[in-house]
């Protein structure tokens, strides 16, 4: 009992993060069918904001958050603008590697500026604190990092499915012409979903941190995973995203307790029955 | 008839002029070659080990007067009348075939007397070969895969204790924590420490290091509670520190890269986990990230290693040829540069012995070397090769590895607290927690 709580808890709180690292990949999908293999470099951007101005400014890396979703969503919207704008007009493959040279571009960046070492955050309001309730033990941070993710979860729904902006992301998301021909600024929409996607990745990044360490090459083990939770979850699906990242956490700690060295072979053997008897993913269209 | 003389004395002359330098000179230079990944992710690895061994080679061949060892008096090899050590370093690009074709080309073109090298397991594996199949004496001092000195060369000496060595070294630490050889600290119950619980990166060296703990647990009498492997580079680890918090037991063992190591520590902090011994194989629980990363939480973690800049403290002959690594190379000596720094005073001391370069005069040489411990920058009892453990040929018997202790951080520094008798400071125990 005192185990499958915990592991239910640990399982959640961690899920609950990888469900934010893939809406955005979830989104961009969604919206232009792109795969945006630097997704996971956005969100090392992210991490790296919340280290960088938590160490040498000092602010507590919770203040931080608001920063690191901005440089996000400006992250998004250039990278559209100076690139993804462009190879769009490429095939396929051309769009393809325009991200993966965007991931390698951001990943030996960091790199230079940064070099390969390890760094983490040592100071903040909950940064290495532990709330112990009954039989469990959990970080502060991871209990808050989830609280963020469901806000922002709630915030991106809100926006897509109770706004004028969000039906312009639909409509463009469903049939890009008619929805140009309806008068909807596509060009726009399409950087709006890479903004939003850029935040809520880099959002996801400065919470990780927390309890994370930093490095260049950070994004590149949770790529992986957010491929996998879209996946399962079903291509541009915000709900799917979100179930699918709380599912992936589950799968991943529980399977971490019996059978540590396949876990992630358990996650894509999910992901490819899901494939097999539902190509579309568990909420897709 | 004076032509004829003319031409004779000619004859002569041209004669002595092609033979005297090979006479009285052949025997001023003897070159080494050696093998190293100077190129590549290892390069900067590759180029303190070369430091290491070039400090070496300079203190063979110029004189060092207040060292306190026998080669920092010597002006070359005294065996080989003052002849000079070169060394031709030769980039191994950390690919095994490489290495082996680099070993091929000094042998061969170089016409080395002898071969040193080449920190990669695997590449040491495919140049030995080379030097095996040449009859070229071949030290390796720098790799740690017990495999290599169990294939039964005869042309390959290692220098370095092997992984097994340093598992029995955790297990000679864990009794004499049972038998009080702990300076400083009471006798601790075996049931204190008992069971033990071991987390291994899924890879051939976690692997390796679980079945030698394994192996040594069931010799030794221990029990372990958790043995698992778990998927390196992980993006979580939360369970399996789980796991191990969850087995009750009081000792755990790691075998983990860097940032797998951060993510244990910060998860058994997270479940606020109360074991006694935390000890790390090596790798990720000594990189300076490791502790940069998680300063005041790695206090009290114990970990196994081969050389510790506190050494100095009781081997001064160590803390004064550090000092001189340190002026040349900017950075104190660590476990690989340190060994390669012996790889070295291996060779002279052979070739002192051998009063040749003879390949089977040398080998005999080898066999039969014995370098006392207090000429050593290493906490070693000396270097002679024999069989220490089954299937050895060749090994070093006299080598040991270390056990350091994190105390004092953020601004503290790694003490030794393994061999006993080396000792630097006394071990905190219990492991004191975190806070």
């Amino acid at each position: 009992m005192e185990l499958a709580v915990q592991l239910i808890v640990y399982g959640i709180l961690m899920g609950l993060v990888f469900a934010l690292i893939a809406l955005g990949l979830s989104l961009i999908f969604g919206v232009m069918n792109i795969v945006n293999f630097a997704h996971g470099e956005f969100m090392m951007v992210g991490m790296y904001i919340a280290y960088l101005l938590s160490t040498f400014l000092p602010l507590d890396p919770l203040l931080s958050l608001p920063f690191a979703a901005g440089a996000g969503y400006l992250l998004g919207v250039v990278s559209y603008r100076l690139l993804i704008h462009h190879i769009l007009r490429g095939p396929m493959v051309a769009q393809l590697f325009g991200t993966f040279g965007l991931m390698l571009f951001l990943r030996y960046l960091a790199m230079y500026i940064f070099t390969p070492d390890v760094r983490s955050i040592k100071q903040g309001i909950l940064v290495g604190k532990t709330l112990s309730m009954g039989w469990i033990n959990v970080d502060a941070s991871k209990v808050f990092s989830a609280g963020v993710c469901v806000l922002a979860f709630a915030a991106v729904y809100w926006m897509i499915y109770r706004t004028k902006l969000g039906r312009g992301l639909r409509a463009t998301s469903i049939d890009s012409e008619a929805a140009k021909y309806m008068g909807i600024d596509t060009k726009g929409m399409n950087a709006l979903a890479w903004g939003i996607g850029g935040a809520t990745v880099a959002l996801a990044g400065a919470l990780l941190a927390h309890f994370y360490y930093v490095t260049p090459t950070v994004g590149m083990l949770f790529t992986l995973i957010a491929f996998a939770t879209v996946a399962l979850g079903g291509f541009g699906s915000i709900v799917g995203a979100f179930i699918a990242g709380i599912l992936i956490g589950l799968i991943m700690v529980i399977s971490g307790q019996f059978v540590s060295e396949l876990k992630f072979s358990f996650i894509y053997a999910v992901y490819f029955l899901v494939v097999v008897f539902r190509p579309r993913g568990l909420f897709g269209w | 008839m004076r032509i004829k003389s003319g031409v004779l004395f000619f004859v002569v002359i041209l004669s002595l002029l092609i033979v005297l330098p090979n006479l009285s000179f052949a025997q001023k230079e003897v070159k080494i070659g050696v093998i190293l990944p100077l190129s590549g992710p290892l390069a900067p690895i590759g180029k303190s080990l070369k430091d290491g061994a070039e400090l070496a080679a300079d203190i063979v061949n110029k004189k060092y007067p207040g060292i306190g060892i026998p080669i920092a008096e010597w002006e070359g090899i005294p065996g080989l009348g003052g002849a000079k050590i070169k060394l031709v370093f030769s980039d191994s690009r950390g690919d095994p075939a490489w290495g082996a074709e680099q070993a091929k080309r000094l042998i061969e073109d170089e016409k080395v007397v002898g071969l040193l090298g080449a920190y990669q397991s695997a590449v040491t594996k495919t140049a030995s070969v080379e030097a095996e199949r040449a009859g070229i004496p071949f030290v390796n001092p720098d790799s740690t895969s017990p495999d290599l000195s169990k294939r039964g060369f005869k042309w390959f000496w290692r220098v370095t204790p092997h992984e097994t060595w340093f598992t029995r070294d955790l297990f000679d630490f864990l009794d004499g924590l049972v038998a009080g050889k702990s300076p400083g600290v009471k006798a601790v119950p075996k049931s204190e420490l008992e069971p033990l619980a071991v987390a291994v990166e899924n890879t051939e060296w976690g692997a390796a290091s679980l079945t030698e703990i394994e192996k040594f647990a069931k010799e030794r009498g221990w029990k372990i509670a958790e043995g698992f492997k778990y998927p390196h580079k992980a993006t979580d680890l939360t369970s399996e520190s789980r796991r191990l918090t969850g087995s009750k037991a009081p000792t755990f063992l790691f075998a983990s890269y860097v940032s797998d190591a951060i993510l244990f520590v910060k998860a058994m902090k997270e479940m606020k986990a109360t074991p006694k011994v935390v000890w790390g194989q090596n790798a990720g629980f000594i990189a300076p990230d490791f502790w940069k990363t998680l300063g005041g939480d790695v206090n009290g973690i114990v970990s196994r290693d081969v050389f510790a800049a506190v050494l100095g403290k009781v081997k001064p002959e160590a803390d004064r040829i550090n000092k001189i690594y340190k002026e040349r190379s900017g950075f104190d000596f660590d476990g690989s540069s340190a060994r390669d720094f012996i790889g070295v005073q291996v060779w002279a001391h052979a070739l002192d012995k051998a009063k040749s370069t003879d390949p089977k005069v040398l080998q005999k040489a080898l066999n039969e070397l014995h370098i006392p411990g207090k000429e050593l920058i290493m906490p070693w009892k000396g270097v002679k090769f024999g069989s220490p453990f089954p299937g050895d040929t060749n090994q070093n018997e006299l080598g040991s590895g270390i056990i350091i202790q994190y105390q004092g951080y953020p601004d503290g520094k790694p003490e030794i607290v393994f061999p006993f008798e080396m000792a630097t400071s006394k071990l905190i125990y219990p492991f004191p927690g975190w806070k």
